[in-house]
């Protein structure tokens, strides 16, 4: 089962998004801001990060790029997510270290699919 | 290279976007799971409300989206209002269908089902338009301490929760219900902010950051300050062992996440009418401390009447209690003023006369000479005067080594049992009354064939030698007198005795101005007929006595309240109300004729006291003042 870390300080979307990733069938574990994120990604557990952008302590632009920074979790999938929707945040996730870039309202389809595409073969 | 966005999008921009986008994303995501859950057949009227609420969100995205496009540099005021006015129509069939969906068969008792569609209702709530108040500040960061306390009649409530979306809700809720609030991101920060403001209620979170919400429960629980705050802890736990948590550390109430917004109006108001219940016995309890104060003052003689006016601003009984209370306490310190008055003129009046009278009298043949010592105790200093049975001496009592005054029995009644019988009763008598009015008898004794009393030693002189030093005296000094002669009699008369024997020469006033009544040596028991007198025998002195007494009728305490007039008569006049060169004419007098008026002998007598005097000298008893203690009355009342 592929173990899916999301990293978000809203509770009601931590709520939400968690509950419908586990009915699709994956594990999901949660931490609520960047420190914390850093932390759990390191344990080497996850297959994949959901990364909230706007994050207390250190947000989720800076938490990427420690953890690309990191050998062991550089290449870690992390998918970056933002109800900001701003012009040149796509890009800006990508240079931060991102895989890829979603916005807030998730459409889960659209999501499920980006996480399939980094997914690793067989996880 | 990419371009960096910051420098075009302002900050206002990317945070109305993400505080618009966010309750979509609650919206659409919970009615997706819900719809998700509902594909049974029986469930098609739950889909097709979802399905609208997904909708509906979906319009209020497309509002967004096209009056904030992802390059918007700043949103104006007005394309804000006008935006959240375009989404108004989709967000009201958002909350319509929500309430349709809750009133569905079933719902209610779906706990998960429920529980999500509050927190679609929640999510939608986030995009009502913003208050008029705080028009201005939407998308802008709010400046969440610098609330005002509440207005009059307004509760104060402070929200603690580290997730802004929270606050957000619940300070919109509580605003919408017309409480003010106050919002803090974490307990470090609540706890700075209870210190700052006066709270009615607080709502906690549980969990949060560096500081949760046990911890800061706890730490306003401890404080005696804040410990009365109710508090009503919400999260999004709802195990039970949370709930018993919270409230044995002192919480007054538990809200689960998310809100029904029924649950919140409902359990704020009922905290907020206790903490108002609470407030109230607090200030009415802080209230009867002031009336007790207040009384502890008048005795110490510290009142001060403005310690009393809010306590009497209140309508009910308390309020009454203090006003009652400070009206009483106004009177009897007037009174004082008044007595202190007249006790410093009185005292006046002696210090002029004590020049003048001449302590010692000469020795007229007495039985006892300066040194000679009774009954191995008393060592007699010097002759004082004589009482009506025998002289006075002043004595040194060698076994307590204190001055007392002794009264000896005539030599000549020695051998008569009518005289020792009285003598004796005299004793009995005055030991009943013990005042500061009364000269304290203290002993009865006997040494080689010679009675004697011991009484408590008054330095200074009698009324009769002030009346004969200074002719007249002043009306403060007479009502002076005519106070501390009432109080005495009050006291004798309440226990059965009248003095029958009242007159200048028993009455004794010492160096501060006070009264002392001596020689109840004839006074009787009023209840009883005294087997002592024998008919037509008059016992006491012609000028003071009553017409009653007189003639040798049967006395009671009035009669003594007739020889007060006379002494006050003769007090303010310097001579009796009626003289007669014998005791017969005198005696026809006090019978037949009506005393001169007080006015025409003396000026500047009030004309209430001159009547009052005037009332204690009626012939008959029955138009007399009737009690001393209305005596004393009148005079207190006496400007």
């Amino acid at each position: 089962m592929p173990k899916i870390l999301l990293v978000e300080d809203n509770e009601m979307n931590r709520d939400m998004l968690s509950r419908r990733l586990t009915r699709r069938g994956f594990e999901v574990a949660i931490a609520v801001d960047g420190r914390e994120g850093v932390e759990q990604a390191s344990t080497g557990e996850y297959d994949l990060v959901l990364m909230d952008m706007s994050l207390p302590e250190i947000d989720g632009w800076e938490a990427t790029r420690r953890l690309r920074a990191s050998p062991d979790t550089a290449s870690l999938p992390i998918i970056a997510l933002t109800a900001h929707a701003m012009a040149g945040d796509r890009e800006k996730a990508l240079e931060a270290g991102c895989d890829d870039y979603d916005t807030k309202p998730i459409e889960l389809k659209r999501l499920l699919s980006k996480i399939e595409a980094l997914l690793p073969d067989g996880s | 290279m990419i371009p960096d966005s910051d420098s075009v999008v302002s900050e206002a921009a990317k945070k109305l976007r993400h505080e618009l986008r966010t309750p979509i994303n609650h919206i659409v995501g919970y009615a997706e799971m819900l719809l998700e859950d509902s594909e049974a057949e029986e469930f098609a009227d739950r889909r097709s409300a979802l399905e609208e609420v997904i909708a509906a969100a979906g319009e209020i995205l497309g509002e967004i989206n096209t009056a904030l496009p992802p390059s918007l540099a700043e949103p104006s005021d007005e394309g804000v209002r006008r935006l959240y006015e375009a989404f108004q129509g989709p967000r009201a069939r958002v909350v319509e269908a929500t309430d349709r969906l809750n009133g569905l068969p079933g719902v209610a008792d779906d706990r998960d089902f429920a529980s999500d569609l509050l927190r679609i209702r929640e999510a939608a709530e986030k995009l009502a338009p913003p208050d008029e108040a705080d028009s201005k500040s939407a998308g802008q960061h709010r400046d969440e301490g610098s609330r005002a306390d509440a207005e009059e009649g307004q509760s104060l409530i402070l929200v603690v929760d580290d997730d802004e979306n929270n606050r957000e809700v619940l300070r919109r809720r509580l605003e919408r219900e017309g409480h003010a609030t106050v919002c803090a991101e974490n307990g470090v920060d609540a706890l700075e902010k209870v210190a700052a403001h006066s709270f009615d209620l607080v709502l906690l979170d549980v969990m949060m950051p560096e500081m949760d919400g046990y911890e800061t429960l706890g730490r306003l629980k401890l404080d005696a300050v804040t410990r009365d705050i109710p508090v009503i802890m919400i999260s999004a736990l709802d195990d039970m062992r949370s709930i018993v948590r919270c409230i044995e550390k002192g919480a007054e109430d538990y809200l689960p996440k998310p809100f029904d917004p029924v649950l919140l109006r409902a359990r704020i108001d009922a905290s907020l009418e206790k903490k108002r219940f609470r407030d109230q016995e607090v200030d009415y309890l802080r209230q009867v401390d002031r009336v007790i104060e207040a009384a502890a003052s008048v005795e110490s003689g510290a009142y001060d009447r403005a310690s009393l006016t809010e306590v009497g601003q209140r309508a009910d009984a308390l309020g009454r209690l203090a006003r009652v209370f400070d009206s009483m306490a106004g009177e009897v310190r007037s009174r004082e003023m008044r007595l202190r008055t007249r006790v410093r003129e009185l005292r006046q009046e002696i210090d002029a006369a004590r020049g003048s009278v001449s302590s010692t009298e000469a020795f007229e043949g007495g039985q006892l000479a300066a040194g000679e010592t009774l009954a191995e105790r008393y060592e007699i200093v010097e002759l004082l005067g004589h009482g009506g049975m025998g002289a006075v001496y002043r004595a040194r009592d060698l076994e307590l080594d204190e001055d007392v005054a002794i009264k000896m029995l005539r030599p000549e009644f020695v051998a008569d049992p009518e005289s020792l019988e009285r003598f004796k009763t005299e004793i009995k008598l005055a030991r009943r009354i013990s005042h500061p009015n009364v000269v304290r008898t203290h002993d009865f004794g006997e040494t080689e064939g010679v009675r004697f009393l011991t009484m408590e030693l008054v330095e200074g002189l009698t009324l009769r030698d002030l009346i004969d030093s200074r002719g007249q005296l002043g009306v403060s000094a007479v009502l002076a007198i005519a106070a501390q002669l009432a109080e005495s009699l009050v006291i004798a008369h309440a226990q059965g005795v009248v003095h029958r024997d009242i007159k200048p020469q028993n009455l004794l006033l010492d160096e501060e101005g006070v009264l002392k009544v001596m020689d109840f040596g004839v006074a009787c028991l009023s209840q009883r007929s005294s087997n002592l007198t024998q008919a037509g025998a008059i016992i006491g002195t012609p000028a003071y006595m009553s017409p009653e007494q007189l003639i040798g009728e049967h006395v009671d305490e009035r009669s003594d309240l007739y020889s007060v007039g006379v002494v006050l008569y003769e007090c303010l006049s310097g001579r009796p109300p009626l003289d007669g060169s014998s005791p017969i004419t005198l005696i026809a007098k006090v019978l037949r004729e009506d005393p001169p008026p007080l006015g025409e002998l003396t000026e500047g007598v009030p004309e209430a006291v001159a009547a009052l005097i005037h009332r204690l000298l009626a012939k008959n008893p029955n138009d007399r003042i009737a009690s001393a203690a209305t005596l004393g009355g009148e005079l207190a009342r006496m400007n």
